[in-house]
């Protein structure tokens, strides 16, 4: 609006000094150039440096919609002429008549003549001859007078007779159209109101629009839409503008105006830049703990059904459609339907692009991509699948009876190859025979120091028990044997003619109490250990029964086989590295396992060489014991891990086991039934199912079945040893706590 | 619970004292003892008779009310509840107090106490507690001991206060022994010549066995005796006194038992015969552990530790039928008074019920199934049926507590009571009795023998104490 003032005003200007004003006007304020009110003086170097350089790097094409509006208001100002339409500017833009200046032909003077006004609807006068032209003048002034104006020639117009109250009563009364008379102010009576009149009053009493003839329900009559007017292509067809190709002359004017203000020094067209170092070091800054944005996942290319003029084939038939309109959004397998265009410019444009974007903007605000490390694994699936202990019933599962050693430590026990008798030795010197069932002890024999081992002969024609006890082995009869082999007995024992004595001497005397004279409550043969041997800590004995193994000694131990029917000893070991912890017979080869701290080696004692050494990786190895098949081997340690070996597999263990809380003390393999049991300091035992097949590709099954709790800890000690009763699941297991208990199935 | 509930309920028995069946609605507040009114006052009993009642195999202890909410049923279904003479609180009578284990328990013979022990003696208690007589000749623990039933023979024992007993011991042979029973107090240890009927006279020693002897058994009629034993058989024989010795005795033997037995060397002439058996029963694979007669004295039943009971023919020494339980070794068994139900223990904690009726009729057929399985807390060491009621019987544990229990009533014990016994004889002074070895339950009374000596209780069925 200042703008269309001024140029009314100052139409003779030039065209470029109203397009800067608009410039000036519509430019924002926050480009940053100081630009000063150059309107006056600049015109001459404009037109020089207009056609000298032209700014360098603009493209036209790059310009706006808005400035292309403003481009036309100045194409369609700039092409006026200035003599060409003078009046019909002057019609629009000015309000008030302009006058002439004639000279008189009476006077001779000049004077201002306005045009004539014509009366018609622009004019300012009104067309209504209204008798009174008085004007609009506060009506009270004709008060006192006879009349009430002048008309237009200048006579008086006379006051209306005016009647009293009572001839306006009457005048209401009798003339049917008094309601429709208005009182006119001009001529000071009543007035007759039109019928258009009447209509417009009831129209604004309505709230009506006054306009009689408007009509608010005229039908639309459709420009752009309708049927024959559908636009189906994004594209029009209207010829390219003039202004896509043609320099911009405001954009020309814009840089030019940038140009002269870096001229004149107002901008400075290289700043000094920041304080910032050309060089600095891009590592300085410490790096983010965040990780690294993620790259956006890789849309899918694009396929040939959705080419917008596929082959026939990707095109669905009816009945597809009909299935893909009838799905859900969300169940579609995908997301378009394939169809087919002759040529590109057909294809419409894609009618799912707000709903897209907005999905789009939806899942960026609600579904941010994350990094999910959680590894989504069910922690049921990773237990191995084991059967249940149900299923491998019978196990030892409660403590049946239970033998009480007076105060000593039990330390060791063995049970009679029929599973009858257990005998258990303690600390105290004492070795009990009990019946298993009942637990009621039938023979006690004394000695003197710590029983370090009992072991039962395995053979079934005669029943003895050797005893180790220090520096000696004691053998030892039990009660109430059958003559037949009470006689068989004595015979082997303390037979009647030495055998010969060996080749080689022994330093272990065999001295045994003649058959006449022998007592049940002593030793019927004694062996004596070289002197200071130490306590035997093991004894172990081979399947048929003739030849046992010893070790004795705590630091330096030695191994010592002796033969019952020779009467006779060997060492069969001169040096062994590594002290000696256990030995042990393999149950149906010429094979001799002997345990050191750390290894485990395996000999062949036909041809006497090493055959294998087994390395289980513990670092105090404290109890083993072979499976009945021999193929298997257990051993266990102070650091309370169990390793199983297969013997065929390897030297390293098949599998190694760690459940007790303290040491292993003792293992022992079920002679027929599937089992194995394990004890510890920890006062527990622990009852594992161990299935060994026939099949060497089977590996055996290890499952764990019941922990059998009911020995206290004493001094750091808890159950010492385990053995199985021959025949039955029942377990029997020596406690520090100086009780031995026999746990039934 | 409201107060006006009532529950259909419709009683059975198998007691003498039947009511008519019919469904009779009864409070449900109402507990043993409105229920047992109920009964009494509807046979109009000239003496009340207290009645238990078991409702699917569990005795009522709670109100009808309480046992339907706990074991959601219906308010409105018909109770079938069965009644049983309840039993009294058993009593303790008495304990007498021995210096060794108590193995086997004998109270048969009206007045008398047998005991077997573990030191080798069996003793003879008198109703007062004293010690009447002891019996020995065992070398080694004696495990079971029975008395023969009378029998008017023509020989020196015609004396019905002459009793025959039996014993096995450790030391691989069976004893038979006579010696007079006499009811007067007079007779006592102290003054042994006083009474010379009463010095115990060993009559046989039976030889068969190579293992320790596990259970020694006569039949009814007294002809004959079953020894079971660790060696996997079963001697049968009769109770005739051989005139010389069947068996030879053994070189080494003699030579031995002359070492021991030296001091009693005028003991020879009367030294027991020895005696062979009648027969030998061979099938079990582990040792066998009691063998007892059928009440009838035909057959013969047997378990053994390789989960096996066996059902013999006596005569023909076959064995008709065997069942086999999975992993029960079984370690005791008895038959019901009547010889309707077969109950035998087994170390995995369970007393197992058969019917021995239903497998004598069917011939190599599949072993028929238990017909009640009752667990309780610790190994069933011993047992022993009522001598009146057909369902209920005894049954010692190696913690120490004697069970009472109704085979009907398979959910838990009808009673129970703790074997204490003599505390100090074993030093052990745990106040706590030990292990419970021997049961015998004759007359009222229950002779409860174990690691201190023996208990006498006394436990009545309904219709004896009143």
């Amino acid at each position: 609006m200042v703008a269309e003032l001024q140029n009314g005003t100052r139409k003779r200007k030039a065209p470029e000094n109203d397009t800067i004003k608009l410039a000036n006007i519509d430019l924002p304020q926050d480009v940053g150039l100081d630009m000063l009110s150059d309107d006056g003086g600049e015109e001459g170097a404009e037109e020089t440096d207009g056609e000298a350089d032209e700014f360098p790097g603009i493209d036209v094409e790059s310009d706006t919609d808005d400035l292309e509006g403003e481009n036309s208001e100045e194409e369609g100002e700039s092409d006026f002429d200035e003599s060409s339409v003078e009046e019909v500017s002057d019609t629009e833009l000015q309000i008030f008549p302009k006058a002439k200046t004639i000279t008189s032909d009476i006077t001779g003077q000049p004077k201002k003549v306005y045009p004539e006004i014509e009366p018609d609807y622009d004019s300012d006068s009104s067309t209504e001859d209204d008798p009174n032209r008085a004007g609009n003048v506060p009506m009270h002034w004709y008060d006192d007078l006879p009349h009430v104006g002048y008309d237009v020639n200048g006579k008086k117009v006379l006051r209306p007779v005016k009647g009293d109250e009572l001839d306006k009563f009457l005048e209401t009364v009798e003339d049917p159209s008094s309601w429709t008379t208005a009182f006119d102010k001009s001529t000071q009576a009543d007035k007759l109101l039109t019928s258009e009149e009447l209509d417009l009053i009831r129209r604004l009493h309505a709230g009506e629009n006054p306009d009689g003839n408007y009509d608010p329900y005229e039908p639309t009559i459709e420009w752009f839409t309708g049927k024959g007017k559908e636009e189906v292509m994004p594209l029009t067809s209207a010829p390219e503008p003039k202004r896509r190709w043609v320099p911009s002359k405001w954009e020309k004017q814009k840089v030019m105006k940038i140009v002269r203000a870096i001229r004149q020094g107002r901008i400075l067209p290289s700043k000094p830049k920041s304080d910032k170092p050309q060089f600095y070091s891009l590592w300085s800054t410490p790096a983010s703990d965040h990780p690294p944005p993620l790259p956006a996942p890789k849309p899918k290319l694009p396929t040939h059904a959705e080419s917008y003029n596929p082959p026939a084939e990707y095109l669905p038939t009816d009945a597809e459609k009909a299935e893909w309109e009838a799905t859900d959004k969300e169940d579609r397998d995908r997301d378009f339907l394939p169809k087919k265009y002759s040529a590109l410019r057909l294809v419409p444009g894609y009618d799912q692009f707000i709903q897209e974007r907005f999905s789009r903007q939806l899942d960026l605000y609600m579904a941010p991509r994350i990094q999910r490390k959680k590894l989504n694994i069910d922690p049921e699936s990773l237990i191995p699948k084991l059967p249940s202990p149900n299923s491998l019933k019978p196990f030892p599962n409660y403590r049946a009876t239970r033998f009480l050693h007076g105060a000593g430590k039990a330390r060791c026990l063995s049970i009679s190859p029929d599973g009858a008798w257990v005998a258990s030795g303690d600390e105290k010197g004492v070795v009990s025979l009990w019946e298993v069932l009942v637990g009621r002890e039938v023979q006690r024999w004394t000695f003197k120091g710590i029983i370090g081992a009992i072991e039962w002969c395995p053979r079934t024609d005669v029943s003895y028990l050797v005893v180790g006890v220090e520096d000696h082995l004691h053998f030892l009869i039990p009660p109430n044997l059958p003559p037949a082999v009470q006689m068989l007995t004595l015979s082997v024992l303390a037979p009647a003619t030495l055998p010969a004595a060996p080749p080689t001497p022994s330093p272990i005397k065999w001295v045994s109490t003649p058959a006449s004279q022998f007592d049940s409550g002593s030793p019927v043969l004694t062996l004596h250990l070289p002197a200071s041997s130490g306590l035997p800590k093991q004894i172990t004995w081979h399947r048929r029964g003739d030849y046992l193994a010893t070790v004795s000694g705590t630091d330096q131990a030695t191994v010592w086989i002796h033969q019952v029917t020779r009467r006779h000893s060997q060492a069969p070991f001169r040096k062994v590295k590594g002290s000696v912890q256990l030995v042990q017979f393999h149950p149906t080869k010429p094979h001799f396992f002997v345990a050191t701290q750390r290894y485990v080696r395996m000999y062949d004692l036909a041809a006497q060489k090493l055959l294998k050494s087994l390395m289980p990786g513990l670092k105090w190895i404290s109890s083993m014991d072979i499976h009945s098949s021999g193929d298997h081997l257990i051993v266990g340690g102070y650091d309370r891990k169990l390793c199983w070996f297969d013997l065929e597999l390897s030297d390293k263990p098949y599998k190694i086991l760690r459940y007790h809380t303290r040491a292993i003390r003792s293992l022992h393999f079920h002679p027929t039934y599937p089992l194995f049991a394990s004890s510890s300091d920890d006062g527990t035992i622990q009852i594992f199912h161990s299935r060994v097949y026939s099949d060497l590709m089977t590996d055996p099954l290890i499952v764990p079945l019941k922990i059998l709790r009911g020995h206290e800890v004493r001094d750091g000690l808890g159950v010492l040893q385990v053995k199985w009763c021959p025949g039955q699941p029942w377990l029997v297991s020596a406690g520090a706590d100086g009780g031995v208990g026999v746990w039934c199935s | 619970m409201a107060e006006g509930v009532t529950l259909p309920v419709v009683f059975t028995t198998q007691t003498p004292y039947p009511i008519p069946a019919q469904k009779f609605m009864i409070p449900a507040t109402w507990k043993r003892y409105q229920l047992s009114q109920l009964i009494n006052k509807s046979l109009s009993l000239p003496k009340p008779v207290p009645f238990d009642f078991l409702i699917k195999g569990e005795v009522l202890r709670v109100s009808l009310a309480e046992w339907c909410s706990e074991k959601d049923f219906g308010m409105e279904e018909t109770l079938q509840i069965e009644y049983i003479e309840s039993v009294m609180p058993p009593q303790r009578m008495a304990d007498i107090p021995h210096d060794d284990w108590v193995s086997s328990v004998v109270c048969l013979v009206p007045g008398f106490f047998v005991t077997g022990s573990y030191d080798g003696v069996i003793r003879v208690f008198n109703s007062s507690q004293k010690l009447t007589q002891t019996v020995s000749g065992h070398t080694a623990p004696i495990t079971s001991v029975c008395i023969l039933h009378s029998r008017q023979t023509g020989d020196a024992y015609s004396d019905a206060e002459t009793r025959i007993i039996a014993s096995a011991s450790h030391d691989l042979t069976a004893r038979l022994t006579s010696l007079s029973l006499s009811s007067s107090p007079s007779a006592s240890l102290e003054d042994p010549n006083s009474n010379p009927l009463s010095k115990p006279k060993a009559l046989a020693s039976l030889h068969l066995h190579t293992a320790p002897l596990s259970s020694i058994q006569a039949s009814p009629s007294g002809e004959h005796i079953l020894t079971a034993s660790w060696d996997k058989l079963i001697g049968v024989w009769d109770t005739t006194v051989p005139s010389h010795d069947e068996v030879p005795l053994e070189h080494e033997e003699r030579k031995k038992r002359r070492k021991v037995a030296a001091d009693a060397a005028e003991m020879d002439a009367e030294a027991p015969r020895r005696k062979a058996p009648v027969s030998v029963l061979k099938s079990h694979t582990g040792r066998v552990m009691k063998a007892i007669f059928d009440h009838k004295g035909a057959k013969a039943y047997s378990c053994a530790l390789d989960s096996t009971v066996r059902v013999w023919d006596v005569e023909s020494g076959v064995c008709v039928e065997t069942i086999s339980a999975s992993e029960k070794p079984f370690i005791d068994l008895i038959s019901s008074s009547d010889g309707s139900a077969l109950l035998a223990a087994s170390t995995d904690r369970s007393i197992t019920a058969y019917d021995p009726r239903l497998f004598s009729s069917s011939l190599s057929s599949s072993a028929p199934p238990a017909i009640a399985s009752l667990t309780q807390q610790s190994t069933p060491s011993s047992l022993s049926p009522s001598p009146s009621n057909t369902h209920q019987f005894v049954s010692g544990g190696y913690d120490g507590v004697v069970r009472l229990w109704d085979v009907r009533s398979v959910k838990g014990a009808v009673a129970s009571f703790r074997y204490t016994g003599d505390a100090n004889v074993n030093g052990s002074g745990e106040g706590k009795g030990g292990k419970v070895l021997a049961l015998d339950w004759a007359r009222g009374l229950v002779g409860v023998g174990g690691e201190n000596g023996l208990d006498v209780w006394k436990i009545g069925e309904g219709s004896n104490v009143e």
